[in-house]
C-alpha cells in the first residue's frame, strides 16, 4: 500500500508533457502534416488556430517536395499575390492532385511550381480587375472533376 | 470514314464526311468513292440504316462471328456496300430486310411519339427471333417498349445526316446565287431543327449554322454587325472574349505559349518592351510580369504597349488595364510602363505612335489578329503587308502569332462553309466539356459570332479570315521573317496546362517548331515564333539573337 502511494505520488510530480507550451515542437509537427490536417488542426483551439495561420508553414508545405528548394525571390512574390496558404489552396493543391493522379510521387518539378505560380498571378489579376461582370473564375477548372 | 460511322457520329459534332457528299440525288457519293466505296448519295441512310441493324444482330447473336468467314454466303461486289451488308444480314436475321421505306413512312420522322401502329409493323422484322435479351430488358426497365427505343435513336441521328444535308445544299444555292431556294431550305431546316435536340452536338452547331446563312441571304447589309468597325461594343467584345478565355484552353495555351517564347527572347536584355496587337483585359501579361519578376537576375524595365479599340463612352478602358497591370508589377517590384494605343483597326497603327527606342528588346505579341488583315481593297496595297513591313522594321526580338488552324478565306463560299461547319463543330465539342456556367454560354455567343462573320459577311466586313499554319508560313516567310522554334519548354508547359483541363480529348502537338492545340486530333489553333531576317540593306546590321531554353526560376 505505500509502495503504491509512494508511486502515486511521483507520478503525481511527474510534469506532464503540455504540447502547448513547446510551441517550437508544435511547429515542428504541424509542419509534416499535409494540408487537409492542417486544415483540422486549425480547429483545436486558439493556439493551434494562430499557429496554423502562419504563412511559413504553408510555404513549407507548398514546397515541401520540390526537388531543389525555390530561390529567396520566390517568397515576397508569392506575398505580394496573396500568400502561400491561397497559393496552396488555390493553385497547388489542385494542380498536384491533377498531374499526379493516382501515382504517390512526392517530388515535383520547377515546371509545376512555376505553372502553379503563374496560375496564381493571373488569379490574383483577376481579383483586381472584378469587380464588374467577370468573376475570377480563371481557376475554378481546376475545382472541376475530371472528365474521363 | 465508313458508312457505319457516318450513320452514329451525327450525335457527335465532329461531323461525317460522307454527308458532306455532292447534292445530285443520282451521283455516287464522291467521298466514299475515294475511298473505294459505291453508294448512291440517295441511300446513305438507308445503307446506314441497315449497317446498324448488322451491328446489333452481330453483337447480340448467338452465332461466333468466326463462323460468319465460313459461311455458305457468297458476298459479291463489297464496294457496293448496301447489298453487301443485306448479305450478311441474311446470316443473322433469316427474314427479308426491312422494307427501305421504313424511314419514309411519314409518321416515323415526327420524333419521339411514334405511332403504335407503324411499330407494330416494323416489329416483326426489325427485333428478329435472335432478339437480344438484354437490350429488351434494359428497355424494359426504362419503361419504354424496346423496339420504340431503337427505333427513336435512330431517327435521332437521321434528323442530324438531314441537316447537315440541307445545310450544304442550301450554301450550294447561295454560292449559285439561288436565293429563292436557298430560302425555302432554311425554311425546311427550322422546322427541322424543332425535332432535334439544339443543346448539344449537331443540334446546336446546325441551329448556329442555319442562323448565319439565313443572315446572309436576308438581311446581308444587317450582316456588317459582325465585322467591320462601329460593330458590337468593345465592352461587349471583351466580355465575351474573357469568358471564351475561361470556359476553354485556347486562349490560355495561346498566351503562356507566346509568354514561355517571349520570355526566352528577352533572357539578357535590361529594357524590354512588349507590343500586343489586342490588349482586351490584358489576361495574357500578368503571367509574363511574374515570371520577369522570377527571372534569375532579377527583373527588367518592362514596357507595354496595348492596342485595341477606342471606347465610345469616355471611359478609357486601355488605360484602366494599364492602371491594373502596372499595379501588379509594382506589387511584385517590376519596374513598368505602359502605354495604350487606341486603333479601330490594326492597319491604322503606325509604328510612330508605339515610341519604340532603339536600346529594347521588341516583342511583337498577335493572338487571333493578324487574319483580319488579310480583306484585300483593289485600290490600296494589302493591309497584311503594310503592317507585317513596319513590324519588320521595328525589329522585334520576337514576333508570336497565334491562329485559328482552319482555312476560312478560301474564294468560294462551298468550300468556306464546309470547312468552318466542321472547324466549329470541333470547337463547340470541346467546348461540351465545360461546366462552368455563364461561361460556356457566353463563349458559345463568342464564337456564333466569329460562325456569322465567316459565313455571313463579304468584303471588307468579313474580318475572320483564317488561314492554316503552312500558308502563314509562307506569307511571313515571304515577308521577311524566319521561324524561331518554340522549345521543350513551352510544350512541356503546354502539356501540363492541358491536363489541368476537365476534358480529355485536347491535344498539343509540336508542328515544325510550332505547337498546335487541337480536339482530338484535330488542330484547331496554332502558336508560332517568328524574327525578322535581318537586310542586308538596312543599317540595323546584324541581328544578335541568343536563344536560351532557361525556364524562368
Amino acid at each position: 500500500m505505500q509502495q503504491m502511494k509512494v508511486e502515486e505520488k511521483e507520478k503525481e510530480k511527474k510534469p506532464k508533457f503540455q504540447m502547448n507550451d513547446h510551441i517550437d515542437i508544435l511547429i515542428e509537427v504541424l509542419k509534416r502534416l499535409d494540408g487537409p490536417s492542417l486544415g483540422v488542426a486549425a480547429c483545436v483551439c486558439r493556439l493551434w488556430c494562430t499557429l496554423t495561420r502562419s504563412d511559413s508553414l504553408w510555404e513549407h508545405l507548398c514546397f515541401r517536395h520540390v526537388s531543389s528548394p525555390p530561390p529567396s525571390s520566390v517568397r515576397p512574390v508569392v506575398v505580394a499575390l496573396g500568400g502561400y496558404k491561397r497559393l496552396y489552396m488555390v493553385c497547388v493543391r489542385p494542380v498536384l492532385s491533377r498531374l499526379r493522379n493516382s501515382h504517390s510521387e512526392l517530388v515535383w518539378t520547377r515546371d509545376e511550381v512555376q505553372l502553379s505560380l503563374s496560375l496564381f498571378c493571373v488569379d490574383y489579376y483577376e481579383r483586381r480587375l472584378g469587380g464588374g461582370a467577370t468573376s475570377a473564375s480563371s481557376l475554378m477548372f481546376l475545382c472541376n472533376p475530371v472528365n474521363v | 470514314m465508313s458508312p457505319y460511322e457516318s450513320a452514329t457520329s451525327a450525335g457527335s459534332s465532329s461531323g461525317s464526311s460522307s454527308a458532306y457528299s455532292s447534292t445530285k440525288p443520282a451521283d455516287i457519293d464522291g467521298l466514299l468513292a475515294g475511298a473505294g466505296y459505291k453508294v448512291r448519295s440517295s441511300d446513305l441512310r438507308h445503307v446506314a440504316q441497315r449497317l446498324e441493324r448488322l451491328e446489333t444482330a452481330m453483337v447480340n447473336s448467338p452465332v461466333e462471328l468466326s463462323q460468319l468467314a465460313s459461311s455458305d454466303t457468297v458476298h459479291y461486289n463489297p464496294s457496293d456496300i448496301g447489298s453487301w451488308v443485306d448479305s450478311l444480314l441474311s446470316e443473322f436475321n433469316h427474314t427479308p430486310s426491312l422494307p427501305s421505306d421504313l424511314p419514309d413512312l411519314p409518321g416515323i420522322v415526327v420524333g419521339p411519339g411514334i405511332s403504335p401502329t407503324v411499330i407494330n409493323e416494323a416489329d416483326a422484322t426489325w427485333m428478329d427471333h435472335d432478339a437480344p435479351q438484354q437490350q429488351q430488358q434494359s428497355a424494359q426497365s426504362l419503361g419504354i417498349p424496346p423496339n420504340q427505343l431503337t427505333v427513336v435513336t435512330a431517327m435521332e441521328e437521321d434528323s442530324g445526316i438531314r441537316l447537315v444535308h440541307l445545310l450544304m445544299t442550301c450554301a450550294e444555292s447561295v454560292q449559285r446565287g439561288e436565293f429563292s431556294l436557298a430560302g425555302s431550305l432554311i425554311d425546311d431546316m427550322q422546322s427541322l431543327l424543332r425535332r432535334v435536340n439544339t443543346t448539344c452536338g449537331i443540334g446546336k452547331v446546325a441551329g448556329y449554322f442555319i442562323d448565319a446563312l439565313s443572315r446572309r441571304i436576308f438581311t446581308p447589309q444587317a450582316s456588317g454587325l459582325f465585322g467591320g468597325s462601329g460593330s458590337a461594343s468593345a465592352y461587349e467584345n471583351e466580355l465575351l472574349y474573357h469568358h471564351f478565355y475561361e470556359a476553354c484552353p485556347y486562349l490560355k495555351f495561346a498566351h503562356f505559349t507566346a509568354n514561355q517564347a517571349i520570355l526566352e527572347a528577352f533572357d539578357g536584355h535590361d529594357c524590354v518592351h512588349v507590343i500586343d496587337f489586342n490588349l482586351m483585359h490584358g489576361l495574357q501579361w500578368p503571367a509574363l510580369i511574374q515570371a520577369l519578376a522570377l527571372r534569375p537576375g532579377g527583373p527588367p524595365l518592362l514596357r507595354l504597349t496595348g492596342i485595341g479599340p477606342p471606347s465610345p463612352d469616355g471611359r478609357d478602358s486601355l488605360r484602366e488595364i494599364g492602371l491594373r497591370l502596372a499595379e501588379l508589377a509594382r506589387s511584385v517590384n517590376v519596374r513598368f510602363a505602359f502605354r495604350g494605343v487606341a486603333a479601330q483597326r490594326l492597319e491604322d497603327v503606325k509604328p510612330w505612335m508605339l515610341q519604340v527606342n532603339s536600346k529594347e528588346a521588341v516583342a511583337v505579341n498577335s493572338i487571333l489578329q493578324l487574319h483580319r488583315l488579310l480583306g484585300s481593297d483593289p485600290n490600296r496595297s494589302p493591309p497584311i503587308e503594310i503592317v507585317l513591313g513596319w513590324i519588320r522594321q521595328l525589329n522585334p526580338k520576337i514576333m508570336t502569332v497565334i491562329e485559328h488552324e482552319a482555312n476560312h478565306n478560301q474564294p468560294g463560299f462551298m468550300d468556306r462553309f464546309t470547312e468552318s461547319l466542321y472547324y466549329y463543330s470541333t470547337m463547340f465539342d470541346s467546348l461540351e466539356a465545360c461546366t462552368l456556367q455563364p461561361e460556356k454560354a457566353l463563349a458559345e455567343i463568342y464564337i456564333q459570332r466569329e460562325i456569322c462573320n465567316v459565313v455571313s459577311c463579304e468584303g471588307s466586313a468579313r474580318l475572320e479570315r483564317h488561314e492554316p499554319l503552312a500558308k502563314w508560313r509562307s506569307r511571313l516567310g515571304q515577308a521577311g521573317f524566319r521561324p524561331l522554334h518554340l522549345g521543350s519548354n513551352a510544350f512541356k508547359q503546354a502539356s501540363m496546362l492541358l491536363t489541368l483541363f476537365s476534358a480529355e480529348g485536347y491535344c498539343v502537338e509540336e508542328n515544325e517548331g510550332c505547337l498546335t492545340l487541337g480536339w482530338h486530333s484535330r488542330p484547331l489553333i496554332s502558336a508560332s515564333a517568328w524574327q525578322a531576317v535581318p537586310d542586308a540593306n538596312s543599317p540595323l546590321g546584324i541581328v544578335n539573337h541568343h536563344h536560351n531554353n532557361h525556364n524562368a526560376l
